[in-house]
């Protein structure tokens, strides 16, 4: 597995983060607060493959498409032209249906994928799975089932998952152990307040299959998209969302070697 | 007194005849022109008439019998998918085009003076 091609984000600075890309046939869960740009870097992540010739799918349970349109648009990408290229599709619809139509053999889901070749999805996002099920284990098994029905149609995912605090306090009682456990990539997005500023933070938590960077980065958002840029320096506690700077003989000892 | 169909004919004269036979095929309430224009903006959708409902801001109740016409009709595709039934604008592109220009002509004051017009006759 580790000497498969790479599928390459071509957001600037993940690729390395994930040392040159997700691996093929994967589910990448990106979690963040509402507003720290799941869906922009998953958006960037579907609009590089089609620009790669790799065509790709948005599955929306939350927002319109009109709304993916605009929102691409102001990052100078022109989605409704890739749909009329063929290149990307973006299907608005509902945990339920999709999961009861790719469990049919030859459903609308599959014969679509084929028609298009597609390589990549975005699902926006499995939030909208949690109240499917009441029952823990029988959400993870839900859960299980339709990714895997979306792997054995060859396609790389990224997933979006909303957590409710805006900082990370409550990281603990956040994290969903299933979808930890299903996703082969976990990668968290966080606000941070560092002297009075509110910064963003995006860490890879855990890459299945794979070695990948384990700083804390700092990353913004501009007309281009997202982009990735330093780790976070002298800083401890990033992830709580109020780090504090570290000590200076800390510093001396342990970072600037 | 001037015969209703002699006004009627009037009002839509200067229609474009696409135009007028899409309108008088399809659109023949409120709640359709709703879908139409839903259809329209978000054109791969695929979901149960209760999702569309609610993604529409209306009842279901309401919105069950007019996707069930516009599938009728021809320019929703109707399917079973398990227990459910799920409605798609279907991928024609003859129908898709004509879908567009509807929705662009109601940009027109005038032209949703007669769309309003046909759908009260109606």
């Amino acid at each position: 597995m580790q000497n498969e091609k790479r599928v390459a984000t071509g957001i600037p600075g993940l690729d390395a983060m994930v040392n040159g890309g997700f691996l093929p046939r994967t589910a990448n869960l990106v979690e963040g607060a509402p507003g720290t740009g799941k869906s922009t870097l998953g958006m960037q992540y579907i609009y590089e493959g089609a620009r790669r010739d790799e065509p790709g799918i948005i599955f929306t349970f939350e927002e319109f498409p009109e709304q993916y349109y605009r929102d691409a648009a102001s990052f100078g990408w022109d989605f409704r032209e890739l749909e009329r290229q063929n290149r990307l599709r973006i299907i608005m619809s509902s945990p339920e249906v999709t999961k009861a139509d790719l469990e049919n053999v030859g459903g609308t889901i599959q014969n679509l994928i084929t028609e298009m070749g597609a390589q990549r999805m975005l699902i926006d996002s499995i939030t909208h799975f949690e109240g499917l099920r009441q029952d823990p284990v029988e959400s993870r098994k839900l859960m299980y089932g339709y990714l895997n029905a979306l792997k054995r149609q060859d396609l790389t995912m990224i997933l979006t998952r909303e957590t409710t605090h805006l900082f990370g306090e409550g990281l603990e009682g956040q994290l969903d152990a299933s979808i930890q456990f299903l996703a082969d990539t976990y990668i968290m997005l966080r606000y941070v307040e560092i002297e009075s500023t509110v910064q963003r933070a995006i860490v890879v938590l855990k890459m299945r299959g794979s070695g990948h960077d384990s700083t804390i980065r700092q990353y913004a958002i501009d007309a281009h998209g997202l982009k990735v840029l330093q780790p976070f320096e002298g800083q401890e506690g990033v992830l709580s969302g109020s780090p504090k700077r570290m000590t200076e003989s800390f510093m001396k000892a342990f970072v600037r070697r | 007194m001037m015969r209703r169909e002699d006004l009627t004919a009037r009002v839509m004269k200067d229609m474009d005849p696409e135009l007028f036979d899409f309108l008088t095929t399809y659109v023949d309430s409120f709640i359709k022109w709703d879908l139409l224009r839903f259809f329209h903006e978000n054109p791969h959708t695929m979901d149960t008439g209760e999702n569309i409902a609610r993604y529409a801001g209306r009842t279901a109740e309401d919105v069950l019998t007019e996707l069930q016409d516009l599938a009728r009709q021809g320019l929703l595709v109707e399917m079973p998918v398990e227990n459910m039934q799920v409605y798609m604008l279907k991928a024609d592109p003859t129908i898709r085009t004509r879908l567009q220009q509807f929705v662009e002509a109601t940009q027109d004051r005038e032209f949703r003076r007669k769309v309003i017009y046909h759908m009260v006759r109606h």
